[in-house]
């Protein structure tokens, strides 16, 4: 017995024992679900995280939204005042100082921005380090490897063009470190000149071919006018853009290897079916319904859609006003912009419908619009349209009420602002007789003017509050009422993700910074001819906005080309004005002011006109512009977690 | 030997079904007598035939009868409150017998760590919790009856139906977890949620290293050993059950009504001198009109309901010498007070114990739980009922829309009587959901759960003290959730389609426990040894879900993924589990029970670390000196026992780390690296990125731990105070800090870099005192925790936690406590346009808005003038509980406060600022708000301007007093005497219960106790559900 007790306890303890000698394989849990370095180690694979790469050209992913916009329109449009947030003053809060020029370093938005895009930079990063690894390994060809790493370069250095816009110090050209693959994160400085990096990078994607086969990659067009960009950008380097942007014009293709030019009509640019259609250079590539929960599906613009479900696009939520700086800039005399800026005296401004109510509907009963005899109102609002005023509408509010007919199909005669005026009051009236740029009602959304194929824009009843924003729509970003579930994602709070990818660079945007390097090196005919091709195109009658018979034009457009450039000044006067007419609302604005130096000067200017706007006060306040303004502050939170690498830029 | 096979057999299946069952045996005969206590006559004691099931209940005079088998019979007379005795029958046909009054609870058996001892004789920081005292608190589960229970034991209580409480020991110790562990009869789990509390004998709670370091692996945080009820001699039935009806209170009383919020609209275009036609109320130049559809909602009202509870326990419980069961049914069901919520469990536990031939004892311990509900958002979601219902929802909005045909020209809606109204009706009603239409049309949505958890144990006695124990247990849980959205056409922001998706998954872990036990006496030398092996796997597991939008029908029957028109989403995961092995041992040395000395050693190597850094030690050592017993004390009779104790150890901590922490990883997700290359609009190409940066580097991080305490029991045993100093500091503290952006979006790794401690006292004062008809007991407990955070990161001071429309509010620094609340402090409102000229620039500074403090004398407001403006960690926490009995009477209060702890009120966001959405507002914005002629106010001018001096940053505008006492129990309660209780019943008491019925606080919001599932949004009320008032009656009945 005692025996038997002493080997149990010898038999216990050697259990212990055996049981140690196990841990270590016990112990040893490799991950489930994720790929090691190893896997991606083929060609395939190298892919892979270059399209991961390619997949932040957009700005967003899971984590990073329209903090991140690639499409600019904080930072580049309301910050450069051809927009405001839109909107209701409490939402997204963090935008207000941006667009108000007192924002400070901790701006959320800031830090965003910051890491998607050096998030974007990273992948690159490690699809260059694998690259050379699988090829140094043999598991792919040098030509492959080659091709890889010079995307890869490429979209680095569009990563960091875009970061350099927005934090470098225009004086000191520092301010944004510069990351690599050889880069070692704890030696990181912001208190370099890094362009000379940004243009290698750019270099080595012009090498690249300009048949990439899928569209969605950089190709040598794309790459040359990203070089060219940043030639002007950050040296002032006119003569080098020139000859890029020649060759671009010349010979330049869509990644897919397509020839680009300009589409023949303006208004198809924005149209989601021709988002690759030959007026693009680079398209952000976004999906719907692919099983990104919208995420693929520009979700950075996802918020830039008028106010109100239903009869209207997206369902939410109102951001992204035109100014209304930006709507009288259109107005033309003789077919020419108003370039001394008087458009935006009263005589000239663009009729805004601030604080009048919203239309009501007439139903039409027996299909024949003119015939107003037949239909009946469904509220006490009502636009009338008179034949012989095509662009004087009338907006009357009934003084007698208008009950909701008991048989809402029985027709409403006799009680019409046409057959009976005493029982109406006119509010006000649709005045479209100013002479305007077409263009401009492809870029803003405005009452009475047709909003692609959603009806007319109805006015009060699609902006989410007047009295913060005024009462503009944004339109380029929008999708049409018959691309509704295929174009955009399905079963989401709102309908607002959509395959209308971001027009990165348009072929106009490199023929007018072609036009640029002309008017300021000087040389050729200082940019005449490319910014009248450019007229000549929006002034195609076929692309102008139609009322629903598809034949009258929506208000009075005349647009003609320039005569001649008197001088480089009024050449570079007429070109800066045709980029905020031809690219408005897409992301350039603040940064072509930037470029020009012009920051504070014109944002002041514009800033003291939006003031005496109805809603001046509460959406400005006492804001004021500064010569700090021309960039933003390095994020704070960056700075805290750098360990005394970075610094602030100003 | 098979016949006794087979009668153990019966028994167990009789006892199932709750027959009672008797053995006839030769030499029987019968036995009578009295048993009395100090006070007379001692009805309710149980006198069991030890070894069998046989036993006898005294009568209301004390007397007994009982049939015993023959003089070798031994008769077990036990009562609550009273010494168990045994007596040998021997020849005596009367035995009578003085019951010994056992009040202390020093004599107690408490379960420890892999052990039991007598509280007496521990040496570290232990609380326990008895049954009796959690039974007192009808609560879903066990976590929330800890509340105010044990000193150094903080609880919030979450008010949605069937959540756990958080429960936190001894303050904070990471940034990531601070959930204690849990150990259910030797199993360590994470989720003690399945858990009837009806089948809870004891709750330990280890506090300090000395305690807890035997589980050294996981106990930085705390342990709480949870045992549960095992068989005991004689058989028992019980039948508990309560029911009663929870009622949500009267809601926020600061809210406006329809015409206040136009009056408010009003006040704001006087203040702006804005001139509009709003397109609800009408022309600004005129007085507010009213639309025909215009409603007076009370949201609130609307929201929420009074709502049933219940509860039915039924327990049978027996056993003999060699053999002992222990089952327990339970069903709880709650309705939420908050509309459509619930929450059902059904539980089982069979737990049983053999003794085979002296030596060995097997056993087991199984719960099988099943659970649903319909759940809820938390605070802190903008989606409560409170946030999205009622401080979003503008009064004039009807619920339903009952004002006849009316198409919306906007929304295209045809409205008719019966539909659903809400923001969708007209323009400028906020954003708002109508929470109550969302209620009901999603109300099938249901999450369920079945888990099983127990263990299976073998316990040899080798020799005479020495004991050999295996233990393998674990649980198994499997789920599945179902959640339908319904296409909207009553909101502003409407989703246009119907959407559904299903996941469902499964997971499990182990744990394996082999101790050898050592437990002997030498002359006055007392030595309980423990030395062992434990493995554990935690983590396996899978899931999968799918998300389709566009549903032909809404039809329930309809419901599936595979019906749905367009994929939405489809994932899965495969979980890395994590393990873990651990050596430990343990030794507890007394001489003459005056003397103590405990040390503990344990090893543990754990999965997430890399081989080099795998395996941790973590010493502890322990001494308690009985004072009381020395001779300078002989004279001090008021001092019946005195302990002084001190410890000092280490513990581990892995539990925060991500189990893939060593490895660098890639992945792609499509919404993460997937990018439509070809330009085709629908499908997006698969890329990769790197998905985590590893650090094979890490270690275990160690908590410190340092305790010093007494334990006295006063004035003839009827005072005790438990009182314990404690410093728990965190050295290489497992955090990942966040990286340089520069460094890309993966997972940042966890590394040894953050410091962080806590101090405090935790005190218990318990009196007790009977008279002849009266009883009484008050136990009180006061837990101070001091935290402080030592050190984050190299280079780095802070980070910032939690988020909100206006960022985070929460700020970690050194030097401070955790999640301190961080921003500008308001030194007022500006009067005039000289006080704006006069005070530092101050970006967007006008009349009747903010005022800011020039923190840092710069000259101008920016990010440095920033300060702490107050904690959200209490100073000190504290219950009460107050036990009155007379004769058959009992009752019981119960206070629980918490004191020093601001809250920040994020609710005010909304509700204060009329440029924070258009939802619903507060009395306070249009009555007591800046204007020209109130320039006293402290609420900033009704305007629609929102800029840095008014709503866009954190400031001490929200911050409030937290501190609150609340009566969270009152209950009055009647014992049946035995004459009405006939033959069938051994034991009745009914009751009845209120809960929460008064708090008594400063904070302006619904309520102080603020639920927060994380502790970086630790103190900000965010749509916190407020404590349900409950009204109970219950019935507990012996048979």
């Amino acid at each position: 017995m005692k025996k038997i007790k002493f080997l149990s306890v010898i038999a216990i303890i050697a259990g212990f024992v055996l049981m140690d000698a196990c841990n270590e394989s016990f112990l040893e849990i490799t991950p489930n679900g994720s790929l090691d370095e190893s896997v991606l180690g083929t060609s395939e694979g190298v892919d892979g995280l270059l399209i991961g790469a390619y997949s932040m050209v957009d700005g967003v992913c899971d984590g990073f939204g329209w903090q991140a916009a690639t499409s600019g329109w904080v930072f580049g449009s309301i910050r450069g005042m051809v927009a405001n947030k839109g909107t209701d003053a409490g939402d997204q809060p963090d935008i207000n100082p941006i667009q108000t020029y007192s924002e400070t370093s901790t701006n959320p938005y800031l830090n965003i921005k910051w890491r998607s895009i050096y998030e974007g930079i990273s992948r690159c990063n490690n699809t260059i380090i694998m690259a050379n690894i699988t090829e140094e390994a043999g598991n792919i060809t040098a030509d492959e490897a080659t091709s890889f790493i010079r995307q890869a370069r490429a979209l680095r250095g569009y990563y960091h063009l875009e970061a350099w816009r927005m934090w470098a110090d225009k004086s000191s050209n520092t301010g944004i470190p510069y990351v690599d693959e050889n880069t070692d994160q704890a030696l990181l400085t912001n208190t370099e000149d890094v362009r000379d990096k940004i243009i290698a990078d750019l270099t080595a994607g012009t090498l690249l071919p300009n048949d990439m086969v899928q569209v969605g990659r950089f190709n040598k067009t794309v790459s040359q006018v990203l070089l060219a960009k940043a030639e002007m950008q950050m040296f002032g380097d006119y003569a080098a853009a020139l000859i890029l942007l020649t060759d671009v014009e010349a010979n330049g293709t869509n990644p897919a290897g397509q020839a680009c030019s300009l589409a023949p009509q303006y208004g198809d640019i924005f149209d989601a079916e021709f988002r690759n259609s030959t007026e693009s250079i680079y398209t952000v590539q976004y999906s719907v319904n692919d099983g990104s929960g919208g995420n693929n599906g520009g979700s950075a613009e996802v918020l830039n859609f008028p106010y109100k479900g239903g009869a209207s696009p997206g369902g939410c939520c109102g951001f992204f006003s035109p100014t209304q700086d930006f709507v009288n800039s259109f107005r033309t005399s003789a077919g020419l912009p108003l370039l001394n800026g008087s458009y935006n005296a009263s005589a000239e401004e663009i009729r805004r419908d601030q604080g009048i109510p919203a239309g009501g509907v007439w139903k039409d009963n027996n299909g024949d619009s003119e015939d107003k005899t037949d239909e009946y109102l469904v509220d006490n609002i009502v636009t009338m349209y008179d034949p012989a005023e095509p662009y004087l509408d009338r907006v009357y509010k009934s003084l007698t009420g208008t009950a909701p007919p008991d048989d809402p199909d029985a027709p409403n005669i006799g009680n019409n602002p046409l057959t009976s005026p005493a029982n109406w009051e006119l509010l006000w009236v649709e005045d479209n007789s100013l002479e305007i740029d077409p263009r401009l009602d492809w870029s803003a959304g405005r009452r009475g003017i047709p909003y692609w194929d959603w009806g007319d824009h109805t006015g009060a009843d699609w902006i989410r509050d007047q009295t913060y924003a005024g009462p503009y729509s944004p339109k380029k970003q929008v999708y049409k009422q018959s691309q509704e579930g295929t174009l955009t994602e399905v079963g989401n709070w709102t309908s607002g993700y959509t395959a209308n990818g971001y027009r990165l660079i348009r072929y106009s945007d490199a023929i007018l910074l072609k036009a640029e390097c002309e008017a300021m090196i000087p040389t050729g005919d200082l940019g005449l001819g490319e910014v009248n091709a450019i007229r000549t195109r929006a002034a195609n009658a076929a692309g102008f906005v139609k009322e629903a018979d598809g034949v009258t034009n929506a208000a009075n457009y005349v647009i003609g080309t320039y005569p001649s450039f008197a001088n480089q000044a009024a050449a570079l006067k007429a070109i800066k004005f045709e980029r905020k007419l031809e690219l408005g609302q897409e992301g350039h604005r603040y940064y072509d002011l930037q470029r020009w130096g012009d920051v504070q000067s014109e944002l002041t200017r514009i800033l003291a006109y939006e003031k005496t706007m109805e809603w001046g006060d509460n959406l400005y306040g006492s804001a004021s512009i500064g010569s700090e303004d021309s960039n933003f502050p390095v994020p704070q939170r960056q700075i805290d977690v750098s360990n005394g690498n970075l610094v602030q830029n100003r | 030997m098979r016949n006794s096979i087979f009668r153990r057999r019966g028994m167990l299946f009789l006892l199932l079904f709750g027959l009672a069952i008797s053995f006839a045996f030769a030499q029987e005969r019968t036995v009578t007598g009295k048993v009395t206590s100090e006070e007379g006559e001692l009805p309710g004691v149980n006198i069991v035939i030890q070894g069998t099931i046989t036993g006898a209940v005294t009568d209301v005079s004390g007397n007994y009868s009982i049939v015993v088998p023959g003089p070798d019979a031994v008769l077990v007379f036990s009562s609550i409150g009273f010494t168990t005795q045994s007596v040998v029958v021997g020849n005596q046909s009367t035995i009578n017998l003085t019951m010994v009054t056992d009040i202390t609870s020093l004599d107690e058996i408490v379960v420890t760590a892999y052990a039991t001892q007598q509280k007496k004789d521990i040496t570290g920081s232990v609380s326990t919790i008895k049954s009796e005292e959690l039974s007192a608190m009808p609560q879903g589960n066990v976590t929330q009856q800890m509340q105010g229970r044990v000193a150094g034991v903080t609880v919030t209580q979450d008010s949605r139906p069937g959540q756990a409480a958080k429960v936190r020991i001894r303050g904070f110790g990471s940034f990531q977890e601070n959930s204690p562990l849990y150990v259910v009869d030797g199993v360590p789990t994470t989720d003690i949620n399945t858990i009837n509390p009806a089948d809870v004998e004891s709750l330990t709670v280890l506090k300090d290293a000395g305690a807890s370091s035997i589980y050294g692996s996981r106990a930085s945080n705390g342990v709480i050993v949870v045992t549960t009820k095992k068989g005991k001699p004689g058989m028992s039935v019980n039948y508990n059950m309560y029911a009663g009806t929870q009622t949500p209170g009267a809601g926020p009383e600061n809210l406006l009504n329809t015409k206040e919020f136009a009056d408010l609209q009003w006040l704001v275009y006087a203040n702006d001198g804005t001139v509009e036609t709003h397109p609800v109320y009408g022309p600004s130049s005129g007085s507010p009109t009213f639309p025909s559809w215009a409603a007076d909602t009370k949201w609130y009202e609307e929201v929420t309901r009074n709502a049933p509870i219940q509860n039915h326990d039924l327990s049978l419980s027996g056993g003999n010498e060699t053999s002992k069961y222990y089952a327990g049914f339970g069903y709880f069901d709650q309705e939420g007070t908050v509309l459509t919520s619930w929450y059902k469990r059904f539980s089982a536990r069979f737990n049983s114990e053999f003794k085979i031939k002296d030596r060995v004892t097997v056993g087991e311990n199984l719960n099988i739980t099943h659970r649903s509900d319909n759940g809820i958002s938390a605070n802190g979601s903008e989606n409560t009922g409170l946030m999205m219902g009622v401080y979003r929802a503008q009064p004039i909005i009807p619920v339903i829309w009952n004002s006849g045909t009316f198409t919306d020209a906007m929304t295209a809606h045809v409205f008719e009587n019966g539909d659903w109204a809400g923001t969708g009706v007209a323009q400028r009603l906020g954003n708002g959901e109508n929470w109550v239409a969302d209620a009901v049309n999603d109300q099938d949505d249901r999450w369920q759960d079945i888990r099983f958890l127990g263990n299976v144990f073998v316990d040899v006695k080798i020799i005479e003290g020495l004991n050999f124990k295996t233990s393998f247990g674990g649980s198994l849980n499997s789920w599945h959730q179902t959640n339908w959205t319904e296409k909207q056409y009553w909101n502003a922001e409407n989703a246009t389609t119907s959407t559904y998706g299903e996941n469902s998954g499964y997971g499990s872990d182990w744990t394996w426990t082999n101790t050898l036990t050592y437990n002997n006496q030498f002359g006055d030398h007392n030595i309980l040894a423990v030395a062992g092996y434990e493995a554990v796997k935690t983590g396996i597991g899978r899931e999968v879900g799918a998300q389709k939008a566009g549903y032909f029908s809404r039809a329930l029957t309809y419901r599936t993924v595979s019906n749905g028109a367009t994929l939405q989403s489809g994932w899965s995961n495969y979980w890395t589990p994590r393990s873990l092995v651990s050596q430990f041992l343990r030794a507890d040395y007394n001489f003459l029970k005056k003397y103590y000395v405990s040390a503990t050693i344990r090893r543990d190597g754990s999965s997430v670390f890399g081989a080099d850094t795998r395996y941790g030690t973590f010493p502890s050592v322990t001494a308690a000196w009985r004072i009381s017993e020395e001779s300078f004390l002989a004279g001090a009779s008021f001092i019946s026992d005195l302990k002084i104790r001190a410890g000092y150890g280490t513990m581990g901590n892995q539990l925060a780390v991500a189990t893939a922490n060593q490895f660098f990883l890639y992945g792609g997700a499509a919404n993460t690296t997937y990018y439509d290359l070809n330009g085709t609009t629908n499908s997006s190409l698969q890329g990769f990125r790197p998905t985590r940066i590893g650090n094979p580097d890490a270690k275990w991080e160690t908590a410190v731990n340092m305790n010093v305490g007494f334990d006295a029991v006063l004035l003839d045993r009827k005072f005790e105070i438990i009182l314990d100093w404690y410093s728990k500091q965190n050295q290489d503290l497992l955090f990942n800090p966040e990286l340089p952006g520069t460094a890309g979006n993966a997972d940042n790794p966890f590394v040894n870099i953050g410091e962080m401690k806590n101090t405090g006292i935790d005190l218990q004062f318990i009196y007790r005192q009977i008279w002849s008809d009266f009883s009484f007991e008050a136990n009180a407990s006061f837990t101070t925790v001091k935290n402080e955070i030592i050190k984050i990161a190299e280079g780095y001071e802070f980070f910032d936690d939690g988020g909100s429309r206006i960022g985070g509010f929460n700020r970690n620094m050194v030097g401070h406590s955790m999640g301190e609340f961080f921003g500008y402090n308001v030194l007022g409102l500006f009067q005039d346009d000289a006080a704006v000229d006069a005070a530092a620039i101050q970006d967007g500074a006008a009349p009747g808005f903010f005022q800011y403090e020039d923190a840092d004398g710069s000259g101008t407001i920016d990010p440095d003038d920033r300060v702490f403006m107050g904690k959200p960690i209490a100073d000190f926490t504290y219950g009460l509980n107050l036990a009155l009995g007379y004769k058959d009477f009992d009752l019981t209060a119960f206070f629980y406060g918490s004191q020093g702890n601001d809250i920040f009120n994020y609710n005010k966001w909304w509700t204060d600022f009329w440029p924070s959405f258009q939802g619903q507002k507060s009395t306070d914005l249009l009555n007591n708000s800046w204007t020209t002629s109130n320039t006293g106010a402290s609420v900033p001018k009704a305007s629609n301007t929102s800029n840095f001096s008014t709503n866009t940053v954190s400031n001490s505008y929200y911050i409030e007093d937290g501190s609150f006492l609340r009566l969270k129990n009152l209950t009055i309660g009647y014992t049946l005497p035995n004459s009405f209780l006939g033959n069938v019943f051994s034991s009745a008491r009914i009751y009845v219960q209120g809960v929460n019925l008064l708090t008594m606080t400063k904070y302006s919001g619904l309520d102080p106790e603020l639920a927060s599932f994380n502790d970086g949004f630790m103190g900000v009320d965010e749509g916190n559900l407020p404590a349900t008032k409950q009204f109970l009656f219950g019935i507990n009945l012996g048979f």
